[in-house]
Parts: structure tokens; C-alpha cells; sequence
């Protein structure tokens, strides 16, 4: 059944008017008129010397020569019947082999990116041929400056004067650079492998489960065809058994199709529902350490100090220290403070 | 009144609070402590805003080293204008209760007329602005770019934030971007020339600057004074600009060049798919342009812009796009697709060549929000299922939490009304869309409603479309003739001013004491952002589910980047996005305690526990097994019931100690427990 389609506009209309309300003026068309703007900007188009345009024709097929002028396929092919001749516009000798496809709607640039292919050929140089950013970024500037210059007619001479010489100076990197990609394009590649290796994967996986799904499907009527064969229950009942079975499978099947990995994780890794206690840090309030000097309860009587052990004469009774000895921070000093240490400790008996 | 909040003093500008709102600004005091994110859900017309509003200024008062600022973030005009008459309120009352007059500055920013920028920011303590403010990249640059650190960002009506900032980063191209561009270009081109032979020195300085690197950028993002532009990535800031696009001559030829490239890729026949990588691989084939400069190309365009020192940059709308969409292009192998079509499904014979750059991932807009801001609220009446919105921005909340409508009287009444009187069932899908029977039970329902609903009725339709094709049947089945009767009809259109007419005549009309039918869509103007207080909707009757159209080819874009990126299923999330915008159209009609309203969906599919599981939780728990799979007549039983009991007199005494609390009410212990059940965590 199909709603006869009235004109809705009018249905407004009306409605409205049904409401005594007067319609608000219709404010331009522009979105209807916009495609047709596309067109007419397109269809301009057209050769130069026999002024056929793409309205006119929608085969036309524009060329476009090293000097960046246009001319449509048919004037080319009449034009360099012999295979060279003069740039109708510019006069510059061209041969009908260098003729290529008009790609874009501004013809210099298709004559610019067919030059600035040439010259990147020649300035083949990467980052990584420069001890610095700096200097690759100038050497950058250059490139574009030749492109620039050869583009747009300045200086053209000289321009090529300098080519020659860069690409003479220059053979051996040129040549080792030029099946070299650059480290941008190279991650471009990675990226793109990638991508075509994700959507393999997937591709297969889908193949897989159908694959899958299929052969159960072909099991569960073998076994029905089985138990016809070989069970002694009347068919009708094996039959409807055999519905119930499939009708499973289907549902299953369906459900699997559903059940996308269940996750329990955020994309940044974070576990979901993962509680977080709003409760502040219990702060472990302990007293602060207090220095006390060391006490220690030696069982003698007082040692003599370290310094003064000169002066009451201990020190005559070790071994003076040689020179290599005092090297290492050692003074005799030190051995007959723990000498006398030893000698003092333990010397009163234990109280009580 | 004054609260006290787990030991904050909040001041509140009114003499009685709902119960809601107290758990609202107890889970809000928790996220602001552990200064994290939130997401809070609570049904519009119970005062979100100004819990918000005064819990948040309370905390800055209470801890101003802690939270210097807050910025608030709403939808639309009125919106704002809202928000702006809640905070005066809330100020004024400041003033009474402390005797001080006081310091804080409040700012409001609302369209380009009165745009101002930023000396202003920096100081107010309060922002109120719309979204796009903060994650239109273009925007977000010129105006929010030194908020600090330690502000509090809210974003208010959230629900549709993941478009908001999916729109954001999108580009579209058309043959008329592209043109415009192009005189652009040939602008800049006579502009730089000019400037060469009056003022070299200009041309010259930028240059120098530029080989130098955009070292400034670099140090004010190293220090984190801005918020990250993610249009401006962070490896670009830490070199300088390549040599290709140094020269001001060297960069127009670029642009010349992608420029050219974009036009013969819109010349396509059919429909390409591909994704960037693809892109920057074909192009560099066809033009000789690398991945490089194309990342610096944004940066370099507002560069020179600033340098030729043109003031109307308006005019340079279509070259800016161009230069954002080349380094977004170039920047984001991921989350991003790129789909030429060469007309629109609609007019296969009209050639009009579109491309889409469109964005997937709506985390990439609104990450540096995420990142740079101490804490980030999202809010709105509409939030359900809760746990998808940081899945699909990505970021992880502190606090989650569907708060409930206290109710002294159920003044809201949700049926499903799944099959018509002659028992044919009821739905918009797609199969049936034509089908006479079902068209003629939907105009039935309309009918018999427009007999027994006082004042207005809104209904709504899935699509601009459909709606057009039913009222075309239904004043061919003599239905409409029928139902004016009893009521006027009013309809929504795509025109703006068409719409605004109808909508101002359809209030009129209820204010004459008879009542209107308002005719809308779903997503369209009246579903967003217009209330239907009282008397202006009495009832909303939702015709069908609300999907969004699923041919197109971006959206299938998006559901296959969901589904591989964050484990989301294609049909989880076209009926979470169908239900949120049936609960933001429904929810139109509610907007307090004291008003009532009849919501009806009238779809068989509503009954359905994925469809019904995903409303929001406040309309959720008035559907009841009664209520399901209705018929009209049923339905209608109902309504009448249901409107007779609303139709009694209703006074503040009634609602007072149960939906509406003084403050001793408040402080009741009892009353303490019942809060805190309100929030219901997920």
C-alpha cells in the first residue's frame, strides 16, 4: 500500500492558513540553485584554440604540455601530426609525447608538480643527510625556490645551470637516495599495512564464523537424516525434534553475532566500575624521632678520649703510623682507642 | 537558606530545598574533593542549575586556592541567559546574608555581538558560556585558551556533548568551500604581493620568526599556561616550520596546490571511502606534498594571516577550514575517515560533490578538557545508561551518580501504547511506514487525546519526512478535519522562521484556554531546547522511535569505529542515541513539581526491555506492567484517570516534609537516611 502523496507544501500551507496564520515570505533558494553554480564552474572549461567546452562536450579530453597551456586531445592530435611543434599560445617547441592528461582545473599546476617531480628527483636529499633541522629546512627552501622559478619562467637558465651542477656534485647520494623512502612516508606505509592487515583479519573472522555456522548447520541435518534411518520413533516426532534443534542453532547463532567482546575496560585501560573511595588518606600520626646521645654502659672505668689519648702517653706504646697506612684515613690513634676500649670494658663485676 | 554540606557552608537562595537537591550537591562535594570528573543525571525542572551554581561558588569561597574558577558551559542563548538570572539570584543573596558586598566577578558569554575576550576571563570567577567555547578548536583558541588549571568546567544538558564535539572537529568540503577558497588564495597571493613592494620588512620578520620555530607556543604549552589545541599537536610546537611553506610565496603555492587536489577529488562519480593515511599517501603521489608541511599548515596560515595584518578574518572563513582540515588530515591517522560523495542520496541526478571529513572518536575535541581541568561535571536531565558517556569520551569519573524526582503526587504518567483499537501494532519502523493501518491508529490516538487533554499537546515524529507523509494521509482520511474540532494544529518545519511563527501562534493558542496540537520532530529545533511549562504541554506523545537515519555513510563510519575502538555494539548505541532524544522529548513536558504531564509512547518497540532499560531513571520507575503494551482505548482510560486526579488543587502545604523541605525538615535525621538513597550510584 502506498500514501498517495499530496503536495505537502501546500498541506502546510493550508494548515496554517486554517490557523489564520500568514506565511513568513520564502527566503531564497540557494540550496537548490547551488548544484547547478557546480556545474556551469565545471563545464567553463574548454580548449583554447577550437573553444569547445565540457557542456558541450562531456567527452572533451584536455591536455596540458611542459609550458602548462591547454589544448583539448583532438587539436593535439592535428596539431602534431609530425610529433613536434610550436605551444599555440607561448610558442615554446613542444613534442606530442609530452602531452599528459589536464588533472587538475589550473593548468600551471599540472606544468608545476610535473617540474617539481623532476627537480625532487635530482634534490633527493633526506633529513637524516643533515647534521641539522635547521640546515634541511634551507635546503627545503631551495628546492622550492627551483620549483618556483622554473614554474613561473624566472631566471630559468641559471636555475638550470644550478641543477646541473647540484646533480653533478651530488651523484652518489642522489643515486643512493632514490629507492629510499622518506622516514614520513615510511610511517604512512607502516600505518597503511596495518590497516589492511586489521581489515583481513576481520574479513577472515567473518569467513570463519560462517564457515562455522554453516558446517553446524549441515551436522544437525545429518543427524536428522541418521536418526530417520536408524531410531524407531515415528518421524513426525523425530521431525519436530529436529525443528527445535535448528531453531536453537539459529538463535545461537544469532546471539553469537551479537555478543561482541564484553569489556571491562576503558580505551585507556582503566577498569570499569573500578570503586573509588571518596574517603581521605588516614594521615599515620606518630610522635616526631627525637635525638638522645648514645649511653653506653661499659662495666669499667672511663676510657680517656680520643684526642687526649696523646698527651697521657698511650700512644708511645703502639706502632707509629707509616705513611702508606695514613693513606687510607688510618691513625695509630684509633687502634689504641679501641685497644684501651677493650682493655677497660667488663672490668668491674656485675652488681647484685 | 543556609546548608551544611559534609562541613561546607553553602549558601542557598531559597527557603525551601528538594531533597534532590541536597544528594545533588552532596555527590558534587565528593567529586570537587577528589577533584576528579563526574557524571550526574537528574530530571530537568528540580533545580540542578542552582545547586550547581551555589555549591560550587560555596566551595570557592570555602577553599579559593583549591578552585579559582568556574566555568559553566550550556547549549543555547536562553540557556545561558538562564543560568546568568540563577547566579543574580544567588549573588543578591550573598549580599543579604553576609553584609558584604561582593568581589566576585560573573561573566556571561553569549554570541559574537557581545564577544569579549580575554582580560576579563582571567579575573571572573564565574564564566557562562556555550560549548563551543571550550571544544571548537577554532573557537576554544581565541577564547578559553588561558582559563587556569584549577577551574571547575560544567558542561549543563550534556546529552548530546559527543555530537557537539564531533561536529567540532568535522570537516565538510563542497565545490563552493573550495571556490571561495580559491579566492582566498588569490587574495592572500595580491595581499603578499603588495606588502612585498611597500612593506618587505613586514614579510621579512615573519620569516626570521618562522625559521626560529614557534618556540613562544612551545614554552606556553611546556608551562601549561593554554589548553591544548588538538588541531595544533604537540610535535609541531617543538620544531619549526618545514622550509617547503617558509616563504609567504612558497605557502600560497601550496595551498594552491591542495587546493587543486581537493577539486579534482571532488570530481569523483562514485562514492570513495578512505581513510587518512590512504589520503596523505594519494596525495603526495598526485602533488608532491608530504605529510609535513600539511601538519604546519594551519599554524602557517594564521601566521601569515596575522602578518598581512588582514582584520577581517570572516572573509577567510573557507582558506582557514581548508589549512585546519590539512593538518587534521595529517595529524590523526585514527578516529577520523574521509568519504567524497558526488551527490546527495536524495538527488542522484543533481551532481554536488561533498567531502566529508568526518570525525569518529568525540574523545579527541574534548580531551585537553579532560586533561587540563581539575574537575569536569557532566549534567543534564538525560544521561542514560550512564556508563556510555565516559566510555565514548574516554575519561574516567570519580563519581557517577542518576539522582530521582521526589514526588509528593506522580504528576508524570509514561504509557506505552503498543497496538491501536483494532489491535494492529503500532510502530515507525520501517517496514510499516506506509502502512495505512498503522497511520490511521496513530491519527486515532492523536484524535482521541485532542478530546480529552486540557490545553496543549506536543507530538512528535521521527523524521521531518515521515511526519510530512502521515498529516498528508491524515488529511486525506478526513482525521485532521476531525481533531480540529477540538484543538488547533500547529507544525514544525525545517525553516527556522516558519518554526518560531508556529511556536509563538501555538502558545497563543493555549493561552486562550482551548489549547493547540504542536506537530514536531525529533532532534529538531522544539525537541532541544523549548519547555513546555504547564499549560503549554499537557501531554507529549512520541510517534515511533526515533533512529537516526542509518544509511548514511558516516554514521556507519562511526558505528564500525565504535564497535572495533571501544567495544560498543552497532545497535546499543543507535538505541541508546534513539532513546536519549525520546526521553529529551518527552521530558519537555515536565519541567517542576508542580507541573503534570502525559508522556506517551506509542510504539510497540518501547515495551521492550533494551529500549525501556536505557530511559532515564525518573521516568523508568512510573512505568509499571500496567502501562505497557496499551491500546489506545486503554491509553486513553488512563490518561483520563490520571488527568482527573492532576486537575485537583495542588498547594505548597501538600508538597512540604515529603518532595519540598525547610531547613529543620532537612536536618531531620529520617529525613538524612531517605537522602541518601536518593543517588543511585552505577
Amino acid at each position: 500500500m502506498k500514501v498517495i502523496k499530496f503536495q505537502h507544501r501546500s498541506c502546510f500551507k493550508w494548515l496554517l492558513r486554517g490557523c489564520s496564520l500568514p506565511l513568513p515570505p520564502k527566503t531564497g533558494s540557494e540550496y537548490y540553485t547551488r548544484p547547478n553554480v557546480v556545474q556551469t564552474e565545471m563545464d567553463e572549461q574548454g580548449c583554447p584554440r577550437c573553444k569547445t567546452t565540457k557542456y558541450r562536450n562531456p567527452s572533451l579530453k584536455l591536455m596540458v604540455n611542459v609550458c602548462g597551456h591547454t589544448l583539448c586531445e583532438n587539436c593535439v592530435e592535428m596539431l602534431f601530426v609530425r610529433g613536434s611543434s610550436n605551444c599555440v599560445q607561448c610558442d615554446t617547441p613542444l613534442r606530442k609525447s609530452n602531452f599528459r592528461v589536464q588533472l587538475f582545473e589550473d593548468p600551471t599546476v599540472d606544468k608545476e608538480v610535473e617540474i617539481r617531480k623532476k627537480v625532487l628527483k635530482i634534490y633527493n636529499k633526506r633529513d637524516f643527510d643533515f647534521p641539522s633541522l635547521r640546515e634541511y629546512n634551507d635546503y627545503l627552501e631551495q628546492v622550492e625556490d627551483i620549483v618556483y622559478n622554473l614554474t613561473n619562467n624566472v631566471d630559468v637558465e641559471n636555475t638550470k645551470l644550478r641543477m646541473e651542477q647540484y646533480q653533478r656534485e651530488n651523484r652518489d647520494v642522489i643515486q643512493r637516495n632514490k629507492a629510499k623512502l622518506t622516514r614520513e612516508q615510511e610511517e604512512l606505509e607502516e600505518l597503511l599495512l596495518q590497516e589492511q592487515q586489521s581489515n583481513e583479519q576481520r574479513r577472515l573472522e567473518v569467513l570463519q564464523e560462517e564457515q562455522r555456522q554453516l558446517q553446524a548447520k549441515r551436522k544437525n541435518k545429518q543427524a536428522l537424516l541418521d536418526e530417520l534411518e536408524q531410531s524407531q520413533l515415528p518421524a513426525t516426532l523425530l521431525l519436530a525434534q529436529h525443528k527445535v534443534r535448528a531453531a536453537q542453532l539459529e538463535t545461537q547463532i544469532e546471539q553469537q553475532k551479537q555478543a561482541v567482546k564484553p569489556t571491562s575496560l576503558f580505551s585507556t585501560g582503566i577498569h570499569m566500575r573500578q570503586t573509588v573511595s571518596l574517603q581521605p588518606v588516614t594521615k599515620i600520626e606518630d610522635v616526631l624521632y627525637h635525638y638522645r646521645p648514645l649511653q653506653v654502659e661499659t662495666y669499667g672505668p672511663p676510657v680517656p678520649e680520643l684526642e687526649q689519648l696523646g698527651r697521657l702517653g698511650y700512644l708511645n706504646h703502639v706502632r707509629a703510623a707509616v705513611t702508606q697506612d695514613t693513606a687510607g684515613g688510618y691513625t695509630s690513634g684509633l687502634a689504641c682507642y679501641r685497644a684501651i676500649q677493650d682493655a677497660f670494658s667488663g672490668l668491674f663485676p656485675l652488681r647484685g | 537558606m543556609k546548608l551544611n554540606i559534609e562541613g561546607l557552608l553553602v549558601y542557598f537562595p531559597y527557603d525551601y530545598i528538594y531533597p534532590e537537591q541536597y544528594s545533588y550537591m552532596l555527590e558534587l562535594k565528593r567529586t570537587l574533593d577528589a577533584k576528579g570528573h563526574g557524571v550526574l543525571e537528574m530530571p530537568s525542572g528540580t533545580g540542578k542549575t542552582i545547586s550547581l551554581l551555589s555549591l560550587i561558588v560555596a566551595y570557592q569561597r570555602a577553599f579559593p586556592l583549591e578552585v579559582t574558577k568556574l566555568i559553566y558551559c550550556s547549549r543555547t542563548v536562553p540557556e545561558i541567559e538562564k543560568v546568568v538570572e540563577e547566579l543574580r539570584k544567588l549573588m543578591e543573596f550573598y549580599t543579604k546574608e553576609t553584609g558584604e558586598s561582593n568581589n566576585f566577578l560573573a561573566l556571561a558569554l553569549s554570541s559574537r555581538k557581545n564577544l569579549c575576550i580575554h582580560p576579563e576571563i582571567l579575573h571572573a570567577n564565574i564564566v557562562v558560556y556555550s560549548y563551543h567555547y571550550l571544544l571548537d578548536p577554532k573557537i576554544a583558541d581565541l577564547v578559553s585558551k588561558e582559563l587556569a588549571k584549577k577551574s571547575v568546567v560544567v558542561f549543563d544538558e550534556a546529552h548530546n556533548i559527543d555530537n557537539v564535539c564531533i561536529d567540532s572537529m568535522s570537516v565538510n568540503i563542497t565545490r563552493r568551500t573550495l571556490d571561495r577558497c580559491q579566492t582566498n588564495v588569490d587574495t592572500l597571493q595580491n595581499t603578499i604581493h603588495k606588502i612585498k613592494e611597500t612593506d618587505a620588512a613586514k614579510l621579512r620578520e615573519e620569516y626570521r620568526r618562522l625559521v626560529e620555530g614557534l618556540k613562544e607556543a612551545n614554552v606556553a604549552r611546556e608551562t601549561d599556561i593554554y589548553l591544548a589545541n588538538p588541531v595544533l599537536p604537540d610535535e609541531i610546537l617543538q620544531e619549526a616550520v618545514p622550509g617547503s611553506i617558509r616563504t609567504a610565496e612558497h605557502f600560497v603555492g601550496f595551498m594552491r596546490r591542495f587546493l587543486e587536489y581537493l577539486k579534482s577529488r571532488l570530481r569523483v562519480q562514485h562514492v570513495v571511502q578512505e581513510s587518512a593515511p590512504q589520503f596523505l599517501k594519494d596525495i603526495f603521489e598526485k602533488v608532491c606534498i608530504d605529510r609535513k608541511p600539511l601538519r604546519f599548515c594551519a599554524e602557517r596560515l594564521q601566521s601569515l594571516l596575522r602578518t598581512l595584518e588582514i582584520a577581517d578574518i570572516a572573509d577567510f572563513s573557507a582558506v582557514t577550514l581548508i589549512s585546519n582540515f590539512a593538518t587534521l588530515v595529517s595529524t590523526y591517522s585514527q578516529g577520523f575517515t574521509i568519504i567524497i560523495e558526488p551527490f546527495e542520496d536524495r538527488t542522484p541526478t543533481i551532481a554536488n560533490p561533498v567531502l566529508h571529513f568526518s570525525c569518529m572518536d568525540p574523545s579527541i575535541a574534548i580531551k585537553p578538557v579532560f586533561q587540563r581541568f581539575q574537575s569536569v561535571v557532566i549534567t543534564s536531565g538525560t544521561l542514560s545508561p550512564l556508563d556510555i558517556y565516559p566510555r565514548i569520551l574516554d575519561f574516567r569519573p570519580v563519581t557517577m551518580a542518576s539522582f530521582t524526582m521526589t514526588l509528593a503526587r506522580t504528576c508524570l504518567c509514561p504509557l506505552i501504547v503498543g497496538r491501536g483499537n483494532d489491535q494492529v501494532a503500532l510502530s515507525s519502523k520501517f517496514e510499516t511506514r506506509e502502512d495505512f493501518a498503522v497511520i490511521r491508529n496513530y491519527g486515532n490516538l492523536l484524535l482521541e487525546m485532542s478530546a480529552i487533554v486540557p490545553d496543549g499537546i506536543v507530538a512528535f515524529f521521527t523524521s521531518y519526512v515521515y511526519m510530512e507523509n502521515i498529516v498528508a494521509s491524515w488529511y486525506e482520511q478526513g482525521i485532521l478535519e476531525n481533531i480540529q474540532r477540538n484543538k488547533l494544529i500547529f507544525i514544525e518545519t525545517q525553516d527556522a522562521a516558519e518554526t518560531s511563527m508556529a511556536l509563538e501562534k501555538y502558545q497563543e493558542a493555549c493561552e486562550n484556554g482551548r489549547g493547540a496540537i504542536l506537530l514536531s520532530v525529533a532532534r529538531g529545533k522544539v525537541s532541544e531546547g523549548i519547555d513546555f511549562v504547564h499549560h503549554y504541554g499537557r501531554a507529549v506523545i512520541m510517534f515511533g522511535v526515533p533512529y537516526v537515519y542509518t544509511q548514511s555513510r558516516i554514521l556507519k563510519a562511526r558505528l564500525e569505529y565504535l564497535r572495533d575502538q571501544f567495544q560498543i555494539r552497532e545497535n546499543d548505541f543507535l538505541t541508546f542515541d534513539a532513546m536519549r532524544h525520546a526521553a529529551q522529548c518527552v521530558g519537555r513536558a515536565i519541567r517542576g513539581k508542580t507541573d503534570y504531564g502525559l508522556m506517551i509512547f506509542a510504539d510497540k518497540r518501547y515495551a521492550r526491555a533494551d529500549k525501556r532499560g536505557k530511559l532515564p531513571r525518573w521516568i523508568q520507575e512510573h512505568i509499571n506492567d500496567g502501562s505497557l503494551n496499551l491500546t489506545v482505548d486503554e491509553a486513553v482510560q488512563l490518561s483520563k484517570h490520571f488527568l482527573r486526579q492532576m486537575a485537583q488543587p495542588f498547594r505548597q502545604e501538600d508538597q512540604l516534609g515529603l518532595s519540598l523541605l525547610t531547613l529543620e525538615q532537612l536536618e531531620s535525621e529520617e529525613m538524612l537516611q531517605k537522602i541518601t538513597q536518593i543517588a543511585h550510584q552505577t
